[in-house]
């Protein structure tokens, strides 16, 4: 590496040997031969530096304002004027070269430090990565919360009612009076004071059509309550969406129309819907509305027990008492209304067998519902 | 309901569309079918036979049969009555070898063929066989609840007629005898707007012929005998419930429709006993109730081997009544439940009528006694519904043309005039059909929903009022999931016990149980149960209390835990209302002693006395076992505390900072340190940094910046700051 430094200053500065001739000449040889005996020791010094702070050392003593290569500088002052070019042109040379050996050491030390600093910093990126984990929505809320945003983007507003509801709003006002067999439908929680839990979403029909007026667009997802036992398809605690929409001259053609866009969007596919009649009394005409089971596409299966249909929801036109109820007159206005069972679209998407589980609060069952 | 398919077919000329099809009519156009199932298939291949010879073989016979359609047949028959001579039903199935005979084939009884419930033995055959295989079509309860009609099978012989286009065939032959041989009294009409009857002598009570135990049999009615088979026939066929009486057992030659005496027993026939009070309607002779109307017979007056002489009922009651006195005595039976859907009081006289038919077969040398027995109130003549086209045409976004409604209609047997005033038949005009509305679902159906064209509804574009509490509610759910909650859902309900351990008051009750004023009942048992499974657990619940007068949304977040997790869980809570204030406060029972407090709104103007906005507490560590389990409970109506968001110009001028010590007394509270340090303009933050434990009690170290609007502040300002601080936060602190 020397030898290679002494040939570089050589091939860079072919002047060196001419110069080296005319040295024999008076004090310009004796520079010139400093030069060299000073470029030859600091290489010496250059390579047996193994740290960045002997290797400045090496800097500061040949390179260094008070270093000997100044000192030298000094000297080529004093030659005669003839003599100061090329001695001058030597001496840059030497400087030129221990400079870039220094840096070039210097680098390669530096390198050679990162590299063991790097080295050292191996990391396992196999271990787990610390920190909590977010927690799951309950099912039933991730498909509320989708159906919402779907209805909002439909214009329907979110309304919501109470659950101790009293039994005007949930039956009187919903064209079902008391002793009217449709009572038995809906087994009911009643209260000691008279009210009862509300057997179905239902009345917030009446509600949101006593605050907000026709026309009139809005849902209402919330707990229901029925006075039933509890077994794998049985809860006695359980969510619906209901849905209304009142304007003028609110058809069945429209109906049919709004709950395939509906379903297509919530099973997103498209579906075919069919409705038949169905009874219940705050609707006339009242449909179920079956869609073409999705299992089978209709041919017939386990799951539409052969039908090819799969019964999904209770709609119909709302009722002229039940919009009277509202406040609404019947003569100006129309509508449809709907219950989709939330708990049991939340069962069909997740694949859930025994609807227990979603009040169990079991996080063995609900973290699997983790986004 | 359960319906025979071959029933219908009787009622219905030409109907040839198979079970199958005519159940997905009958769902798509009037009612939903839950199944269709083939019943008596073994008739199929059944044959009259005669026992010729019988030799004993073992515990079996071995006896030869001559049969009218295979000729001669050895079987072993183990049934008792298998004797020479005995016509009976022989079945070509079932070849094996008994005891080294051949048995090819088998006689059946009664319950092997389906025909009743009767297997003592195989069939004797008095009449000419001619049972076939029938199917039996299932509809849904619930979708007849509006439908009395449909109660009995002429009225769905009347959908039926009406879905193919075919004609309907009434059973009954209306004959009118009259000269009525027992009083009727009705104390109340609207009670019982009508009560038939008829008297019958020379009855001779007998098992019925087999078509009728068939058909009674298809369809889930147990065949009993004669009379009592003849009024479920007509019950089944009508949908008018008959009962009748031994009429020797009846005094006074009256028969009285009143309300219950208070008290008043009656034994019934199915073996109970009944206190009845008077909003039960009674049917009753002079010497006290002998049936509770519409619901069920009496035992005193009931038919028996022995009897020879009936009265045969058949009346109409008020629904709402019999449903009353149905539920309150939790007694259902098939008259019930069909009285409590509105019938049809003009029916009374046509089941008598098909009744009186009936009874000349079952019971050979019946007599009528007299006539017909009816009381009744004239009835107000129906007021016809005006049918608009247009109105039709816009509820169901179709054109149907006005000979096709007409045509429906008719079909359906409503009048129809040129104008379209539609006169409602009897059968359907006592609760079902009364509007337009109505009458916009029998011509909807009967067309056919598939028929309609989907039409996109046409409304403005509005954008719907905004709903920000269940907004703010879906904003909370999505920051603690996003911290590691877990959601979960609770019952309403509490028992008790949860009741007396959080020592709750005023609760709202159902029957037999409270609901919650509280989430923490559910939670508390959530964290026992997932204990069991994790050491280390995250989740919340969002739902309502129920209060007497109002419900309030509550969010309760658990973190369970070997150590607590209070502070971590405090977070949640800073991240929901950044700025919270919590308040150390009594513990209550549930809690521990020294970790509970109250969570109040940034700059609470009461702190000290008001409820805040929920607590933040650890459940007493003997409610919970193998950890910790640390709680924040808060009232969301109160948690959300909507603010605009306004921009502050950025500070031109550099901020000073710089750290403050305060040695206090064991259990200061950090929050009342600094609550104690001035609030001067130029103080921008105090943050509180660490604390050091100290012998004698805490060092709490605050991190002070100060800044002004308009300059850099000087050394010597910020200097008098801190004197000022300090001088302040020391003369507090010895108050």
């Amino acid at each position: 590496m020397r030898q290679l430094g002494v040939i570089s200053v050589a091939g860079r500065n072919p002047k060196l040997t001419h110069g080296a001739k005319a040295a024999t000449t008076g004090s310009g040889a004796l520079l010139d031969a400093k030069i060299q005996s000073l470029h030859a020791s600091a290489l010496e010094q250059l390579a047996l530096a193994t740290t960045l702070e002997a290797v400045e050392a090496v800097r500061i003593e040949a390179l260094g304002r008070k270093g000997k290569l100044a000192e030298l500088s000094k000297e080529l002052g004093k030659l005669p004027p003839d003599q100061r070019g090329p001695q001058g042109k030597l001496l840059n040379a030497a400087k030129q070269d221990l400079e870039s050996k220094i840096n070039a050491r210097q680098a390669a030390l530096e390198a050679e430090a990162l590299n063991r600093r790097l080295d050292s910093e191996w990391l396992d990126l196999t271990t787990p990565a610390p920190g909590i984990r977010p927690g799951a929505l309950h099912p039933v809320t991730q498909v509320q919360q989708e159906l919402e945003q779907l209805f909002a983007s439909l214009g329907f507003a979110v309304v919501d009612g109470p659950e101790v509801e009293t039994e005007h709003y949930n039956f009187d006002a919903l064209n079902i009076p008391a002793d009217h067999p449709a009572r038995d439908m809906q087994d009911t929680f009643w209260l000691k004071d008279g009210r009862l839990l509300r057997t179905h979403t239902s009345p917030v029909q009446i509600r949101a059509l006593e605050k907000l007026g026709p026309p009139l667009k809005m849902i209402a997802p919330g707990r229901v309550f029925r006075n039933e036992e509890v077994d794998p398809s049985h809860e006695h605690t359980f969510y619906q969406l209901e849905g209304m929409m009142v304007d003028r001259d609110v058809s069945v053609a429209h109906l049919i129309y709004f709950m395939k866009t509906l379903l297509s969007a919530i099973f997103r596919r498209d579906v075919t819907v069919r409705l038949r009649p169905g009874f219940f009394p705050f609707v006339e005409p009242g449909f179920e509305l079956d869609i073409q089971c999705l299992i089978c596409g209709g041919a017939g299966c386990p799951v539409c027990k052969q039908s090819g249909w799969v019964e999904l929801l209770p709609c119909g036109l709302v009722h002229p008492a039940v919009l009277r109820a509202g406040g609404a007159d019947p003569e100006k206005w129309s509508g449809f209304a709907f219950g989709l069972g939330l708990t049991r679209l939340a069962m069909m998407r997740y694949g859930i067998d025994d609807i227990r589980l979603l009040n169990s609060g079991d996080l063995r069952f609900l973290n699997q519902f983790r986004a | 309901m359960k319906f025979s398919y071959t029933w219908l077919r009787e009622m219905v000329e030409g109907l040839d569309e198979s079970p199958q099809d005519l159940m997905r009519l009958i769902t798509l156009k009037t009612a939903e079918c839950e199944g269709v199932e083939e019943t008596g298939a073994l008739l199929a291949q059944a044959s009259e036979a005669r026992v010729v010879t019988v030799e004993p073989l073992g515990k079996n016979v071995k006896a030869i049969v001559a049969t009218e359609n295979y000729g001669i047949r050895t079987v072993v028959c183990g049934a008792p009555n298998c004797r020479p001579g005995l016509r009976t039903i022989y079945v070509p199935l079932g070849k094996k070898t008994v005891e080294g005979v051949e048995s090819d084939g088998m006689l059946a009884s009664a319950a092997e063929l389906g025909i009743s419930r009767d297997h003592s033995g195989i069939v004797e055959l008095k009449e000419t066989l001619r049972l076939k295989p029938d199917w039996v079509i299932e509809v849904d309860n619930k979708s007849l609840t509006h439908r009395p009609d449909l109660w009995g099978h002429y009225g769905m012989a009347r959908e039926v007629a009406a879905i193919t286009g075919k004609k309907l065939l009434d059973p009954v032959c209306e004959t009118n005898p009259t000269g009525p041989q027992i009083k009727v009294m009705i104390e109340d009409y609207a009670l019982c707007p009508r009560y038939s009857a008829l008297v019958f002598e020379n009855v001779t009570i007998q098992p019925s012929p087999l078509w009728l135990q068939y058909r009674l049999e298809a369809i889930g009615l147990n065949p009993i005998s004669n009379i009592v088979d003849v009024t479920n026939f007509v019950m089944a066929e009508l949908s008018q419930p008959m009962h009748a009486f031994d009429a020797d057992k009846l005094h006074g030659g009256q028969i009285i429709v009143r309300n219950a005496h208070p008290g008043e027993k009656l034994p019934a026939l199915n073996g109970e006993t009944y206190e009845l009070d008077p909003s039960n309607l009674v049917i009753a002779d002079p010497e006290g109730a002998v049936a509770l109307a519409g619901v069920i017979g009496g035992a005193g007056s009931a038919i028996s081997a022995t009897t020879t002489r009936i009265v045969l009922e058949s009346a109409c009651f008020n629904a709402s009544s019999i449903r009353k006195t149905s539920s309150k005595l939790k007694l259902r039976t098939d008259a019930s439940m069909r009285f409590e859907k509105a019938q049809d009081p003009v029916n009374t006289v046509r089941g008598l009528a098909r009744a009186l038919e009936l009874l000349q077969e079952v019971s050979p040398g019946i007599r009528l006694v007299g006539g017909l027995a009816d009381a009744y109130q004239p009835l107000k003549p129906l007021e016809p519904i005006h049918l608009d086209l247009d109105c039709l045409n816009r509820k169901l976004g179709c054109t149907v043309a006005p000979a096709e409604v007409r045509r429906i209609l008719e079909a359906l047997e409503f009048k129809v005039d040129e104008n379209f005033n539609v006169t409602v038949p009897s059968w359907r005009a006592t609760k079902d059909i009364s509007i337009k509305e109505d009458l916009v679902e029998e011509i909807g159906r009967m067309i056919g929903y598939d028929n309609i064209t989907p039409v996109p509804p046409l409304s403005p574009a509005r954008v719907p009022p905004a709903n920000p509490e269940r907004e703010f509610h879906h904003k909370v759910r999505e920051m603690a999931a996003a911290q590691g909650f877990t959601e979960v859902y609770n019952y309403s309900f509490i028992g008790e016990e949860s009741a007396r351990l959080f020592g709750f008051k005023d609760l709202v009750e159902t029957d037999h149980d409270y609901l919650r004023p509280s989430l923490l009942p559910g939670i508390l048992k959530n964290i026992a149960d997932n204990a069991r499974h994790f050491d280390n657990f995250r989740f919340f619940e969002i739902g309502n209390e129920v209060h007497p007068d109002h419900e309030e949304p509550h969010l309760v977040a658990v973190i369970f835990s070997k150590e607590t997790q209070l502070l971590e869980l405090k977070r949640l809570a800073d991240c929901l209302l950044p700025g919270l204030e919590v308040r150390p406060t009594t513990a209550h029972p549930w809690e521990h002693p020294q970790r509970a407090a109250v969570v109040e709104s940034p700059g609470a103007i009461t702190p000290h006395v008001s409820a805040g906005i929920g607590r933040l507490f650890e459940f007493h560590p003997k409610l919970v076992e193998n950890g910790r389990a640390a709680v924040l409970d808060l009232n969301l109506n109160l948690l959300h505390q909507p603010h605009e968001v306004r921009y502050k110009p950025l500070r031109r001028f550099p901020e000073s900072a710089f750290d403050l010590s305060f040695i206090v007394p064991a259990r200061t509270l950090i929050a009342d340190v600094q609550a104690a340090i001035p609030k001067l303009p130029e103080i921008l933050s105090v943050e509180f940094l660490r604390e050091f434990a100290l012998a004698e009690g805490r060092s709490l170290t605050y991190r002070i910046t100060l800044g002004a609007a308009d300059r850099t502040l000087t050394s010597e300002e910020v200097a008098a700051i801190r004197e000022q601080i300090l001088t302040t936060v020391q003369f507090r602190s010895t108050l």
